[in-house]
């Protein structure tokens, strides 16, 4: 044994665990802020990291993860954390597994002291995707709350000022049917040109002038009546020709000037587009029940939608991120691993269970679990499944669960939440013009239900505010009719319920608000504010119509007598032909007869020529 | 430069007289372990231990590591082939499977075809180089030794004032 080698290998151990004691944590903190930054694509901040290398024990005094959509604020914040990472995964595969972990002091959305935009290095910019799904739906929900925004009943006046709306309004009918005229106009001159010029009226007459010729009572050998007959014939294959090419010249006319008729049809389709122009400029709505409710609060409810939508978007995109979690292939000759059994195939990380706590940003204490965050949830044939819950002093609720689950073909997320017991006092429930008073009193339930499978979405948000009662007071005198006869509708009720569904279980995506007061609302309008709204449109539609009135008819008597020129000029060209025809068949007939007869003149001729001969008479 | 003449005069020193054969043939060999298998191996963390705890040759170790390194760069696709042979021998499955489960061996990589292909031919390797090398050093010593320090290379080297220094040094150092 050499005493010197055993000291040495001694003093290397214990230089390894000073190393690993005074080293690790900062480098660490780096090496984790940096790979966890670039994940996130914006700035991961630890403080206060501690790393225990004999136990694998780690723990933070604070956690920010910056929000990349906006580095000025966190996506969430923890507090103190801790927990202890598994001995050989670590070592051997360099996977955490994490079997439990205390996360406290755990905020959503809090506002950063600096600025959170972190530079990604070059060669980590993955590749450019497309927008998932959820982003898709998200878009779709959030111009739905934006155009039901847009509703403005308040629009709608008695004094509506037909000649002013029509002079910002551009009817274009009467141009359209001036050029459909011009257009029917050009189509009747060319066949009109077409019908005067064509070659057959000469050709009819080149070939009368032929028939003409042929003398039949000046015939007298068989020979030459057959040689007219042969004549004839060739002139009534060019007379047939003839007809045939007038036939298609009239099928070519009717099926140019027919789609004039086509054209004509759509006359009333611009009248039509003339009259909905002008209900725009005027700003009439349609008053049914799905307009009210949507206008009322489908901007609100929509727009918190959107934004529960944005958070499971960003749940299945970092799921998406850790699908891959395979090892590179491993080159030839660092050799193969055989894997005599599934003992190791752990996942990247996986965070077996996390104790919970913290608060909302309406300072509701929070608390509960969330388990089984993996990066493959395939190898730990978990999903990830969350409940929390709080309740504060003034019995205000909040419970949030659900499930992400990506076990099976298809990505299932599920949500729940409920919230329920907040003080409307001094709350608006609408940010529509219709709804523009504050509330004196009342309590808000809120319960949102979401189940996306795959691309499959069916979600409803009900919302329900109790014993309310609306401030009318300190809002003043009613402005106009709408506003009063709003006033007394909901004055009239301490509950109002909306719910708004999405889905596309059957078919596209659907997006509907309810709510309780839509009847109200419809009661209340149908009274007068409909019957202004059927009477303004009533005006619209008469000033449009008197605009392009007798233009549509007087095109269709232009068009017909312009057709009926034509089929004139047709038909005469017809009566034509078939007279031709006729002289040709005469005149072939007469040439028959005649080569009859003299055929039978000659045969009698030769049978008494031969009994002079033989002396026997036949 | 003069390090490495220090240390090849040490080599050809503990060839001639300094070292006992056992010693320059253990160094031999557990370089040659560490040369054949991969470095990043656990064992070789052992094997290192070994050599700087018993009284093996150093500079034995350290040549047949750095000789065996390369022959091992040129045998790895047959350490590969062998490895794949024994890890599916059907005698040896319940061997391996049980080696795997357990995780102190799984560290030592036993289930990597390149790692077990080349410690198994290094370790069966050892059984005839051994003998051979006290052969080869005794051999060495008897017949080759003095006629090498006839050679005019040896004599060229000797006669430099680089030798000298470092005889100088050598004898102050003890």
């Amino acid at each position: 044994m050499r005493i010197g080698g055993i000291i040495t290998v001694l003093v290397l151990i214990g230089l390894s665990f000073a190393a690993s004691f005074f080293i690790t944590s900062e480098w660490m903190e780096n090496k984790i802020e940096y790979q966890a930054s670039i994940l996130n694509e914006a700035k991961v901040e630890i403080d206060e990291l501690d790393f225990s290398f004999f136990n694998l024990h780690l723990k933070w005094n604070r956690l920010q993860v910056a929000n990349s959509n906006n580095t000025m604020e966190n996506t969430f914040e923890t507090g103190p954390t801790e927990f202890s990472m598994e001995f050989w995964p670590l070592i051997l595969r360099n996977k955490v597994i994490v079997d439990n972990v205390r996360l406290t002091g755990f905020e959503l959305a809090t506002e950063r002291e600096t600025d959170g935009y972190f530079e990604m290095p070059v060669d980590e910019y993955g590749e450019e995707v497309e927008p998932g799904f959820i982003s898709e739906v998200v878009t779709q929900v959030s111009s739905e709350a934006r155009k039901n925004a847009e509703v403005k009943f308040t629009d709608v006046r008695d004094d509506l000022n037909i000649d002013s709306l029509m002079a910002k309004v551009n009817i274009q009918s009467v141009d359209k049917i001036d050029s459909l005229r011009r257009g029917i106009q050009r189509n009747y001159t060319k066949w009109d040109s077409t019908f005067n010029n064509t070659s057959i009226e000469k050709e009819i007459e080149t070939g009368r002038k032929s028939v003409e010729s042929i003398k039949v009572d000046e015939i007298k050998d068989p020979k030459k009546a057959i040689e007219a007959i042969e004549n004839v014939k060739k002139l009534r294959n060019q007379v047939d020709s003839l007809k045939t090419e007038a036939k298609q010249l009239k099928s070519e006319f009717d099926q140019d000037y027919g789609s004039t008729k086509d054209d004509l049809e759509q006359v009333d389709n611009w009248i039509e587009e003339d009259y909905q122009r002008a209900l725009s400029v005027a700003k009439l709505p349609d008053l049914d029940v799905r307009n009210i409710g949507s206008a009322l609060f489908g901007q609100n409810l929509l727009g918190d939608y959107a934004s529960y939508l944005e958070y499971v978007a960003i749940a299945r995109e970092y799921g998406s991120r850790f699908v891959s979690d395979e090892e590179d292939e491993i080159p030839r000759y660092e050799g193969l691993d055989y894997h005599f059994s599934d003992k190791y195939d752990w996942p990247g990380f996986w965070f077996k269970n996390i104790e919970l706590s913290g608060r909302t940003n309406t300072d509701l204490v929070l608390s509960g679990t969330v388990t089984n965050i993996s990066s493959s949830q395939k190898k730990t044939g978990e999903p990830v499944v969350f409940d929390l819950g709080g309740l504060d002093e003034n019995e205000v609720s909040l419970s949030l669960n659900g499930e992400i689950n990506y076990l099976g073909d298809d990505p299932v997320e599920k949500f729940n939440v409920y919230y329920s017991g907040f003080t409307l006092s001094e709350a608006r429930l609408s940010g529509s013009d219709l709804l523009p008073w504050e509330l004196k009193s009342g309590k808000g339930e809120v319960n949102v239900k979401l189940d996306i499978i795959g691309k499959r979405i069916d979600s409803r948000i009900d919302y329900l505010a109790r014993d309310i009662s609306f401030d009318f007071a300190s809002a003043g005198a009613p402005k106009n009719k709408i506003e009063t006869l709003i006033r007394d509708a909901i004055g009239s009720t301490d509950e109002i319920d909306v719910s708004a569904l999405v889905d596309n279980v059957d078919g596209p995506l659907r997006v509907r608000v309810r709510s309780n007061v839509d009847d109200l609302f419809m009661n209340a309008l149908r009274q007068t504010v409909s019957r202004e709204i059927e009477n303004a449109r009533r005006k619209v539609e008469a000033e449009v119509q008197k605009r392009v009135a007798g233009k549509k008819e007087e095109l269709e008597k232009f068009r017909d007598e312009k057709e009926a020129e034509i089929r004139r000029c047709y038909e005469e060209l017809q009566a034509k032909v078939d007279d031709q025809i006729a002289l040709v068949e005469q005149k072939r007939e007469d040439l028959e007869e005649k080569k009859k007869e003299l055929e039978k003149a000659l045969k009698d001729k030769a049978a008494e020529e031969l009994k002079k001969r033989i002396g026997i008479d036949f | 430069m003069f390090l490495i003449m220090r240390y090849f005069a040490k080599l050809l020193k503990a060839l001639a007289s300094e070292a006992s054969p056992s010693q320059i043939a253990g160094g031999i060999i557990l370089g040659m372990i560490i040369g054949l298998t991969p470095v990043a191996s656990l064992h070789n963390l052992f094997i290192l231990i070994l050599i700087l705890i018993l009284k093996v040759n150093l500079g034995m170790a350290i040549l047949s590591f750095t000789i065996f390194s390369g022959i091992a760069y040129l045998a790895d696709p047959l350490f590969h082939s062998f490895g794949i042979w024994l890890l599916e021998l059907e005698s040896m499955q319940q061997t391996w499977t049980d080696m795997y489960n357990n995780e102190w061996w799984a560290l030592t990589k036993f289930y990597n075809t390149v790692v077990i292909g080349s410690f198994a031919t290094a370790v069966l390797l050892c059984i005839p180089m051994f003998p051979l090398t006290q052969f080869g050093v005794l051999q060495y010593r008897k017949h080759i030794h003095e006629k090498m320090q006839k050679w005019k290379v040896i004599k060229a080297i000797k006669g430099t004032k680089f030798y000298s220094i470092y005889q100088t040094v050598s004898r102050v150092r003890g």
